[in-house]
């Protein structure tokens, strides 16, 4: 490598190739070339002409090679391209990214949080700054998945996206689980699968809950529940919400007994608005499913924000550094299956 | 010889999308008629449908409203079962209104389904989603595919100013599915 002369004029002129075609989602990619792409084809060990997802509206299929060139040109590296696999897959087993998701007007982002042993092999970050830049592995991947829906199904911001303003860090949510700091089993070993795996789910948006000072669990749980039942994220009769906990929260609530089963239970049970409440926000009726004016019938009745028994489908995870009591409550699709998709590579098939 | 940079689209190489052909043949009135909707789900639909296929029968001669359906999915464009229960049922059909991102372009590509079937189709989408609804007659192989705009938004409106909207689109409505191209 050492005699190679690196080329920066040529360089320039391929970036801005790049962008004329409109491949790009605004950043400069990397060329993609069929001796790079062949090289995730042989990490991932899959024959490059299957079809790994298929969009009806517009009758477009992403086979597994053109799902290699596109995280050739997000700036993966090719030992990334299995966690990009398993993410897809992972997407294209939710109800919300089959449908009408890439188009919507919420613009959501995939939310994909990576377990097992690949994390410390890619350098994929867990702890301090997660949700934020500055690794390779946790952008790229991410970038990937987004990369695909825009030039694979042809679905781009303004035309077949219709997003209203969208979600800050769409296509940049990728996050391993602190799995060292966290009190717990790996999300999804708890979910049914051990070692490498990717859980997923479809982002409505995320929101802080900062909380240092109190040792007492419920306390520290009522300070989510309140967040997770504010009316404004509430459209139809029930809304679904998760939370990333930070390795100070987790342990608090595990030291108090709390598996991730008794923080969704406990969650579920007090999280909402009463009618009065809601009623204020002109969303007190969910007769038909949708939330609207109602007559404020019963103003102290509690409404809840999950759906009976829906606390199973709760994403309980562990991420972040250990520096101080900050998690994020995330909000998602509410058909969320839970389902995580085990990392494959071509060694181990 | 450098490597070749690598299309990420799949589509380099297929033809560009040809015109499906041509849209249903229109009678010049609706007397007679029956009348097919297909609401899509979406708040203010069901009422806004009904409404016009109330004021066809009541104003322009169609015989009845004979098959109403909701869609399974509103994102998802109307398949060939969903197409051939209304070519046995109805005669032109009214569908919509799209008024969000996936709803709106699958209203489009609802059209153009039923028009390729032969059933002359109006289709109503708000105004928030002209570009969407353009993009997806392009892909169905229709640019120039006309439906029907009303203003944005459909979803906050009261029962009363559903129904003063249907009275409002009802010239054009009947203009679509009835108008002789000429």
């Amino acid at each position: 490598m050492s005699t190679v002369q690196l080329d920066a004029d040529t360089t320039q002129l391929t970036v801005e190739h790049l962008y004329a075609q409109g491949w790009s989602d605004g950043l400069p990619l990397v060329p993609a070339t069929q001796p790079l792409v062949d090289r995730f084809l042989g990490v991932a060990g899959r024959a490059a002409d299957e079809i790994i997802g298929h969009m009806p509206q517009v009758d477009r299929s992403v086979t597994v090679e053109l799902a290699a060139i596109n995280a050739a040109m997000a700036g993966c590296r090719p030992e990334y391209f299995p966690v990009v696999l398993a993410a897809w897959e992972a997407l294209m087993n939710e109800r919300a990214a089959k449908g009408g998701g890439w188009q919507s007007t919420s613009g959501p982002s995939p939310l994909i949080i990576v377990n097992g042993p690949i994390r410390e092999e890619l350098g994929l970050n867990s702890t301090g700054g997660v949700f934020g830049p500055g690794f390779r592995a946790n952008a790229t991947i991410a970038r990937a998945i987004g990369l695909i829906v825009r030039n694979v199904f042809g679905v781009h911001p303004h035309e077949l996206e219709q997003a209203t303003q969208g979600l800050p860090g769409r296509w940049a949510i990728c996050i391993g689980e602190n799995e060292e700091d966290s009190p717990w089993e790996p999300l999804a070993a708890e979910r049914g699968v051990v070692g490498n795996a990717v859980t997923t789910t479809l982002l409505r948006t995320c929101e802080y809950v900062d909380n240092r000072h109190t040792t007492d669990a419920e306390q520290l749980l009522s300070d989510f529940a309140d967040t997770i039942g504010r009316s404004g994220s509430w459209i139809f009769r029930h809304a679904m919400a998760g939370i990333v906990f930070c390795p100070e929260h987790a342990q608090l609530l595990a030291a108090a007994g709390f598996s991730r089963k008794d923080v969704a239970a406990w969650i579920a049970e007090r999280s909402g608005r009463t009618t009065d409440q809601l009623a204020r926000a002109g969303k007190d009726s969910a007769a038909e499913g949708v939330r609207v004016p109602g007559d404020n019938a019963v103003p102290r009745s509690f409404q809840h924000t999950f759906a009976p028994g829906a606390d199973a489908q709760m994403l309980v995870a562990v991420a972040g550094s250990r520096t101080a009591g900050i998690s994020m409550v995330v909000r998602y699709f509410a058909d969320w299956s839970g389902i995580p998709v085990a990392i494959t590579t071509g060694a181990t098939q | 010889m450098p490597n070749a940079i690598l299309d990420p689209t799949g589509r380099a190489s297929a033809a560009p999308t040809s015109s499906r052909g041509p849209l249903a043949a229109r009678r010049g009135d609706l007397a007679g008629l029956r009348v097919g909707l297909l609401d899509n789900t979406k708040h203010n639909a069901m009422l806004f449908l009904q409404e016009v296929g109330t004021l066809l029968v009541a104003r322009h001669g169609a015989a009845s409203v004979s098959i109403v359906e909701t869609k399974a999915s509103f994102s998802i464009p109307v398949d060939e079962d969903i197409v051939s229960r209304y070519k046995e049922a109805c005669d032109v059909v009214v569908t919509g209104v799209g008024d969000c991102g996936s709803c709106s372009a699958a209203a489009v590509a609802d059209g153009i389904n039923f028009e390729h079937a032969g059933l002359p189709a109006a289709v109503v989408i708000t105004d928030a989603f002209l570009t969407t609804g353009s993009m997806m007659a392009e892909v169905q192989g229709q640019p120039d595919y006309e439906w029907i705009t009303t203003e944005h938004p459909m979803a906050s409106l009261t029962p009363e100013e559903v129904r003063d909207r249907a009275e409002r689109l009802l010239p054009q409505i009947v203009d679509s599915l009835a108008r002789v191209a000429s």
